[in-house]
């Protein structure tokens, strides 16, 4: 009898498991987001949330393009020669890392040296946008066209250090922005989850930020608040966690590495989802959902693998930022040169 | 048998509960038992594994901030701003109102308070350090798990995580330290080493070294306001060690929540605007 009971119950969770996997895409909240239900179970915390702590950098996608190359079509993964490419372009890239001093012949510049930089692990799959089907980001509206028109515009016939806002947000150490600080970059790609009764809480090393995401549904402020990180608000869908940000200073930072990119306007609606796939797994997504920048919403998809040995350094980036001065003062100088020569030239 | 009941009125719950999971405005639903993070967070003073509760956004009252110790009122920098520049009085946070200051390292204190607020790091938007970050005129919020605790800061993005498990060395000098807690009872004790000794107690000029030591205590008086006190040592600097004490208060407001105050843009002009094509016309 009992045995009877069983089977029907497996029966019945077999017919429910695919109902489910039916349904689900369908109901989904974002059809681009082809995420392969995940089964795992992640532990709870004592107070009942899905525990997602620890550090989840992003260090291993740091060669993943973020637009696809526009050949590979809708093709997700790469090809198994494509594969062998990277594998092999890594092999080299390691070797060449163990180089303890440079070539007599080399050029001096200002980049780091190659070591200095970390490198990904080689991987499969061919952009990390991924809706639109083709991994490229939407076509910008015409608004969007324009503004970008403009600033190209408002840049003609000025000196690139006249002063410090010729410098990007990046190099003025202010904000890379949420996408531009979880974004895979040459080095310093910590990103640490720390959660406690009722929030979660999001660092990410480089300038050093910390995103506050409270999950009792609060309201966001009005919008005469506005940020560069924006104001998040998040709950769980099951063991998903989905941060909903808004509030952000439009035409400021982009959504491409660093923050670069093209400049998101102030009313985007950022949609991320945290979900781990395994013990050492998360999958992360982030739909972008701007009208007035780009003509459709798009997602960019990222596996993280925690990483509880990664060094989560503090990322003192303004108050060590000489370069500033150097760069100022260089310009400067250059300037005063020029004039004296001309004066001389006269003469 | 019985046992067998169980099982079939579980899956009967679970056929039951589906088309509500499935619904598409369901989905959004938080999902959080709404009733659990209230007893932890409001109401509860302390965690599930017992150790008290100290979450929240927190903030200092008083002007600390100003001057450590004991100060009369006195005119801001800037007459333009009126009384609205001017620094208020206030008693101070050192215990004994006595900074044991070896006579090199005050003379330094009084060239630092004569240049300011030039040379003040707060004026830069430099990391504030331990203890300064905590007394500033800016909240902060305490996020505690079951393992380790962060503090962020309103002033500057700045933050550190506490390490509550085996604890770590410095691996180099920083500006918010390199932080490791531990419980004495029902106070949390947090040993901060490898500050870089930049950072100032106030804008008053107060200062310490890279040989800084701080061992700050948080403990909770009531649900609203926890006492906070830094113990302070650096041979090369002060004569003896020496304590600040003061209480923070919780922010009440329902909807309290710690700001975005990144102040590099606010401190551009004082440190490069001599150095721009066009100087700004003061």
């Amino acid at each position: 009898m009992r045995e009877h009971v069983l089977t029907s119950l497996i029966v019945l969770s077999a017919v429910l498991a695919s109902v489910l996997l039916v349904t689900l895409p369908v109901i989904g909240q974002s059809p681009d987001t082809k995420s392969k239900k995940s089964t795992y179970t992640p532990p709870k915390l004592p107070w009942g949330d899905p525990d997602l702590q620890g550090l989840w950098p992003g260090t291993d996608l740091i060669e993943v393009p973020l637009q696809r190359d526009a050949k590979a079509g809708e093709r997700t993964e790469v090809t198994q020669e494509e594969f062998a490419q990277r594998q092999a372009k890594a092999e080299r890239t390691a070797e060449n890392d163990k180089v303890a001093y440079v070539a007599k012949d080399s050029k001096v510049g200002i980049n780091p040296p190659g070591y200095w930089l970390e490198h990904g692990k080689p991987q499969k799959i061919t952009s990390l946008v991924v809706d639109p089907p083709n991994g490229r980001i939407p076509e910008l509206t015409e608004q969007a066209k324009q503004k970008a028109a403009q600033a190209k515009q408002a840049k003609q016939g000025h000196g690139p250090n006249e002063t410090w806002e010729d410098q990007s947000l990046y190099d003025r150490c202010i904000s890379r922005g949420v996408m531009g600080s979880i974004l895979p970059v040459i080095y310093n790609n910590g990103t640490q989850i720390v959660q406690g009764p009722g929030y979660v809480a999001i660092r990410y090393e480089m300038i050093h930020e910390t995103k506050i995401i409270p999950l009792d549904g609060r309201p966001h402020p009005g919008s005469n608040i506005k940020s560069y990180m924006g104001d998040s608000r998040g709950h769980w869908e099951g063991n998903t966690l989905v941060i909903e940000t808004t509030n952000f200073l439009g035409d400021k930072n982009g959504i491409g590495l660093n923050g670069g990119g093209t400049p998101h306007s102030a009313d985007m609606v950022l949609t991320e989802k945290w979900t781990r796939t395994g013990p050492d797994m998360m999958e992360y997504t982030a739909t972008i959902n701007d009208p007035k920048t780009w003509v459709r919403p798009w997602t960019i998809r990222m596996p993280l693998r925690l990483n509880p040995e990664f060094p989560l350094y503090e990322y003192a980036c303004h108050e060590g930022n000489y370069a500033m001065f150097n760069m100022l003062k260089g310009a400067r100088a250059e300037e005063k040169a020029a004039e004296e020569a001309a004066k001389t030239g006269k003469k | 048998m019985r046992k067998t009941f169980t099982f079939l009125s579980t899956a009967a719950a679970a056929v039951v509960c589906i088309p509500l999971t499935l619904t598409p405005g369901k989905a959004q639903a938080p999902t959080t038992p709404a009733k659990a993070v209230a007893k932890a967070v409001g109401k509860g003073s302390r965690m599930p594994d017992g150790k008290p509760n100290l979450n929240g956004v927190w903030e200092y009252i008083g002007t600390a901030n100003w001057d450590i110790q004991d100060h009369s009122p006195a005119p801001g920098p800037m007459w333009q701003l009126g009384a609205i520049g001017a620094i208020p009085a206030g008693r101070g946070v050192v215990e004994g109102n006595e900074i044991p200051y070896k006579p090199a390292a005050l003379e330094q204190k009084k060239k630092n308070k004569a240049n300011w607020p030039a040379d003040d790091p707060e004026a830069k938007c430099y990391m504030p350090g331990i203890p300064r970050a905590t007394y500033m005129p800016f909240p902060f919020q305490v996020i505690q798990s079951n393992k380790d605790i962060l503090m962020a800061y309103e002033y500057a993005s700045a933050n550190r995580l506490i390490n509550m498990g085996k604890p770590i060395e410095a691996g180099s000098d920083t500006w918010m330290g390199t932080s490791n807690g531990h419980w004495e009872g029902d106070t949390l004790v947090v040993d901060v080493t490898g500050l870089n000794g930049l950072s100032w107690f106030d804008r008053a000029g107060n200062f310490a070294s890279d040989k800084l030591h701080v061992v700050e205590r948080y403990k909770r008086r009531s649900n609203d306001v926890m006492d906070y006190e830094a113990a302070i040592d650096d041979p090369s600097v002060f004569t003896r060690p020496w304590k600040i004490s003061l209480p923070l208060y919780k922010r009440a407001e329902k909807n309290a929540q710690i700001l975005e105050f990144k102040c590099v843009e606010f401190a551009e002009e004082l440190l490069y605007g001599k150095y721009k094509k066009q100087p700004t016309s003061k």
